[in-house]
């Protein structure tokens, strides 16, 4: 094992002048964007929203962008005419490399001058970053955020139970036990959930007087509704288990659910972490539905906190207070999660 | 012929086995007696693994009944899951499971089906883990082992279970070629110990060395039956003469 000093100054002594400095003016365009552009706010303030206005329009900004991308369109332009000729193969990765950074700068300049030369550049600033005003309902997003987690988390528990015994279902041999299972899969995959929310609001609860609070229903509902699709997730999860696997299982005397229990569904587990994670991703989004229930102050999610506090305010500037609390929970969710992948992974294969 | 099954560890009668429309055994009638090694040579698609998989009913005959220990094991109200206890079986592809460690491979049935406790089934595991001679390899993952031991580790699997008869599936065919020998080694010992065996395999070698009785299947039908030195030395049907001049 080579130390890492080593192997950089291997790799340095792969370059060439020319792949190096390429490298180096590609980078160099995407951090004098993004440094240059962080800077100008920080030193201006990001509050209020007209000194962020300030920023955006000001030469100091313009001087930051035309810098990125004459810095961007040289090192694309050279990078991408020059990296077939490079000596070496890690300097062909640099001028690579370098290109590629270069045609990002490039993007991300554009993307900013066509906000900034926008018709109305003041109302967006104005509707969307004025983060002044998410100060007040702070307490109110943390809440929100607290209920987003629980209701897709519960939601979840119920859709992964309640989606085992539907995969199992839909697997069996006879077509009357699966026959119900697979309608009711793709009756719930087939109707959009704000309708099985109030459905389950106005029919259940008010018109049957199922005696479960607003907060409950919605989170059953939530269940119903991931229990269909992580059905499917587990059918193909099963489904991709080699047959040999349940024939050695059933050979050794098990029966069909003890070789579902030890042996397939150990394995199929594994195999859905990443579907499943996408679907309790796609669930803690789709908790912005229950809104249509009208739950208590308590009881509301992240966004139905922002669409209250719009109401006060009418300012949209709401909705990225919520953006932020889903970032919040879903960027660590999934970090957690291909963690678990690896350490899985590193057991048996 | 009183006792359907007679003394016969397996008996066969009339069997027949449709995979949709292609017609694979066409009409098997055969014993096993204990304590043989019977060798079940034949070309490919000749239905020898299927004939193989009825004896413990992975596959089940179309037509036609199957007894073990003179019970009707094609009899719908025979618990299959016991009479598989006593009926080993090693497939080509291994099978182990791969989540578990070889230890977990084999005790697994042990606790859950023989609902042997913890003890006695690690027990049992070490034993036959080192009748198979990999007893340092327990805690190993299948993933971590050669195809040669992935192999063995199936074999004390299916003995641990201490079964009646073992069944194996062209069990070297998937292995790299120095790794063939250890498989048959292992399986010439347990020849020796007393096993009885139905061995479905290309091995030449081993069919003559250690086979009591050699069958050759060709088109679904038994079209030879015997010792195999007599089968080798001196084939009667002009198939079986084809094939052994082409294998040997």
């Amino acid at each position: 094992m080579k130390t890492r000093g080593e192997r950089i100054r291997e790799w340095t002594s792969e370059q060439t002048a020319l792949s190096l400095g390429l490298l180096l003016v590609g980078a160099g365009g995407v951090a004098v964007f993004f440094v240059g552009t962080i800077l100008l706010v920080w030193l201006n303030g990001p509050t209020p929203w007209e000194s962020l206005l300030e920023t955006v329009l000001s030469a100091a900004q313009g001087t930051v962008l035309n810098l990125a991308l004459g810095l961007g369109a040289a090192a694309a332009i050279a990078g991408f005419a020059s990296y077939r000729r490079m000596p070496t193969k890690a300097a062909r990765e640099a001028a690579v490399s370098g290109a590629a950074l270069g045609v990002q700068a490039v993007l991300l300049v554009g993307v900013f001058y066509a906000f900034r030369k926008g018709e109305n550049v003041a109302l967006t600033v104005r509707q969307n970053f004025n983060f002044e005003l998410l100060g007040e309902f702070g307490d109110a997003f943390v809440n929100g955020a607290k209920n987003t987690v629980f209701l897709a988390a519960v939601g979840e528990a119920l859709g992964i139970a309640l989606g085992l015994v539907l995969a199992l279902l839909i697997l069996s041999e006879r077509v009357v036990v699966r026959a119900p299972a697979r309608a009711y899969i793709n009756f719930f995959r087939g109707t959009p959930l704000v309708w099985q929310l109030a459905f389950g609001y106005f029919g259940l609860k008010l018109g049957m007087r199922i005696p479960i609070s607003t907060y409950q229903t919605a989170a059953l509902v939530l269940g119903l509704n991931a229990g269909a699709y992580s059905a499917e997730i587990f059918r193909s999860g099963i489904q991709s288990i080699e047959r040999g696997q349940r024939e050695a299982a059933r050979s050794l005397g098990m029966s069909y659910m003890q070789s579902m229990r030890y042996v397939i569904l150990p394995q199929a587990f594994r195999r859905v972490i990443p579907p499943l994670t996408n679907e309790f991703i796609i669930l803690i989004k789709d908790t912005s539905l229950v809104f249509v229930l009208g739950l208590t102050l308590e009881g509301r999610e992240l966004f139905a906190v922002a669409r209250d506090a719009y109401a006060e305010r009418f300012n949209a500037t709401m909705y990225i207070g919520a953006v932020i609390g889903y970032l919040a929970i879903t960027l660590p969710l999934i970090r957690a999660v291909t963690m678990l992948e690896n350490k899985l992974r590193a057991g048996y294969r | 012929m009183s006792a359907p099954g007679g003394d016969a560890l397996i008996r066969m009668e009339g069997v027949h086995k449709w995979f949709g429309a292609n017609h694979v055994i066409k009409g098997v009638d055969l014993s096993v007696e204990k304590g043989s090694v019977v060798v079940i040579i034949g070309p490919s698609g000749s239905g020898k693994s299927t004939l193989l998989r009825m004896m413990n009913m992975l596959e089940e005959p179309t037509e036609g009944k199957v007894w073990f220990e003179g019970k009707d094991i094609t009899d719908i109200r025979t618990d299959l899951n016991r009479v598989r206890t006593d009926i080993g079986i090693v497939f080509q592809s291994f099978n182990l499971f791969p989540h578990m460690t070889a230890m977990g491979n084999i005790t697994i049935a042990l606790r859950k089906v023989l609902k042997l406790d913890a003890k006695e089934a690690a027990e049992r595991a070490r034993a036959e883990l080192e009748h198979m001679g990999l007893p340092e390899k327990a805690d190993e993952y299948p993933s971590q082992l050669s195809g040669g031991q992935q192999q063995r580790i199936a074999i004390a699997r299916a003995l641990a279970m201490r079964p009646k008869l073992m069944l194996f599936d062209e069990v070297t065919s998937a292995l790299d070629p120095e790794l063939v020998q250890e498989v048959l080694d292992a399986m010439k010992r347990l020849a020796d110990e007393g096993m009885t065996m139905v061995v479905v395999t290309h091995e030449m070698g081993f069919a003559r060395e250690v086979g009591t009785r050699m069958i050759f299947t060709d088109g679904g039908r038994i079209v030879e039956d015997g010792p195999p030195r007599e089968i080798f030395d001196n084939p009667k049907d002009d198939r079986t003469k084809d094939f052994l001049s082409h294998v040997l």
